[in-house]
């Protein structure tokens, strides 16, 4: 037997303790959660009720919003599972997600701050919905593996969008950018809130 | 080389296959068979029968109930399995100090 068999067994042993301590919270709820503030805040963007607060500002504040009702959400079925909230794995999750989300709010404040004209909202949706895309695929190595292909969706609609600035003409324009807010943050989120109800369910039946 | 905490290893829990199961269900209050299969890439036949063995020994409970009317088996470490697999653990971080100080 190889001499250093016992710390390649610990090897293993931790591997496989940290691989078995991923997030699972069900996420059908947090996703459906943040698609129905996205696509409702586009709709009311799009109606021009909050108009006065300008785009930055609105989807930040939306932003805002929506983490926390999510991480209401998630606290409410720790404590339904007597499980605690600042878990390890939440912990982890968390961690990954921070860096791209704090990016994406600096490059708000930033093209909030400089007043340029005409307003880039679009570019600055498009955007978000890459570090958003980054962000989930990040914490995805810390979650069940739709969570990274969820990311990669984000990533390649906004790839596509940003193709679509340059062939199409005219879409440089508030209108364009709630559409994409709407579209991503709320039509993917609600997306694949509905597939993760039927497959969160049945994931574990046999 | 003292070879008593080699010795002293539970033959149960040293198996590959054993091991993994173990070392899964020490880091999550029950795990679904399903997700320990997918988790370690292993046969239901073959899953099965390391469960059971360890089943045999004390060291895990097996559940089973309904979920949405599919029937869900549950693997979770019983408090004998808990102090077997500390034990185990324990041996090993003896038998590597041990040969690093050779």
């Amino acid at each position: 037997m190889e001499p250093n068999w016992a710390e390649e067994n610990l090897q293993v042993i931790r591997t496989l303790m940290e691989r078995s301590a991923l997030y699972r919270r069900a996420m059908a709820p947090v996703m459906a959660f943040a698609g129905a503030t996205g696509a409702g805040a586009a709709i009311i963007a799009e109606k021009g009720a909050a108009a006065h607060l300008g785009f930055a500002t609105y989807w930040m504040l939306v932003c805002f919003a929506t983490i926390g009702g999510a991480l209401f959400l998630v606290r409410r079925q720790a404590m339904r599972d007597g499980e605690p909230f600042w878990s390890s794995p939440t912990r982890r999750v968390a961690q990954a997600l921070y860096p791209p989300l704090f990016v994406g709010l600096v490059l708000g404040l930033v093209v909030l701050a400089s007043q340029s004209r005409p307003e880039p909202w679009p570019l600055l949706a498009i955007a978000w919905v890459f570090l958003y895309g980054l962000a989930l695929h990040a914490a995805g190595f810390f979650m069940v593996r739709g969570i990274k292909l969820l990311g990669w969706i984000f990533i390649l609609s906004a790839s596509a969008l940003s193709l679509a600035r340059l062939i199409v003409p005219d879409l440089d324009r508030t209108s364009f950018a709630n559409a994409i807010m709407g579209a991503t943050f709320g039509g993917l989120h609600i997306a694949y809130g509905i597939y993760l109800y039927f497959t969160e369910k049945s994931r574990n039946a046999q | 080389m003292n070879p008593e905490p080699f010795l002293q290893l539970d033959r149960v829990i040293h198996e590959k296959g054993r091991m993994a199961i173990m070392s899964l269900l020490a880091a999550s209050p029950e795990l679904a068979f399903t997700e320990l299969r997918d988790a370690l890439q292993m046969t239901d036949g073959n899953l099965t029968t390391h469960v059971r063995t360890l089943q045999e020994a004390g060291y895990v409970a097996v559940a089973k109930s309904y979920q949405n009317n599919r029937p869900l088996t549950t693997v979770s470490l019983t408090a004998p399995g808990e102090k077997a697999f500390a034990g185990y653990i324990s041996l090993l971080e003896q038998i590597v100090k041990q040969t690093k100080g050779k």
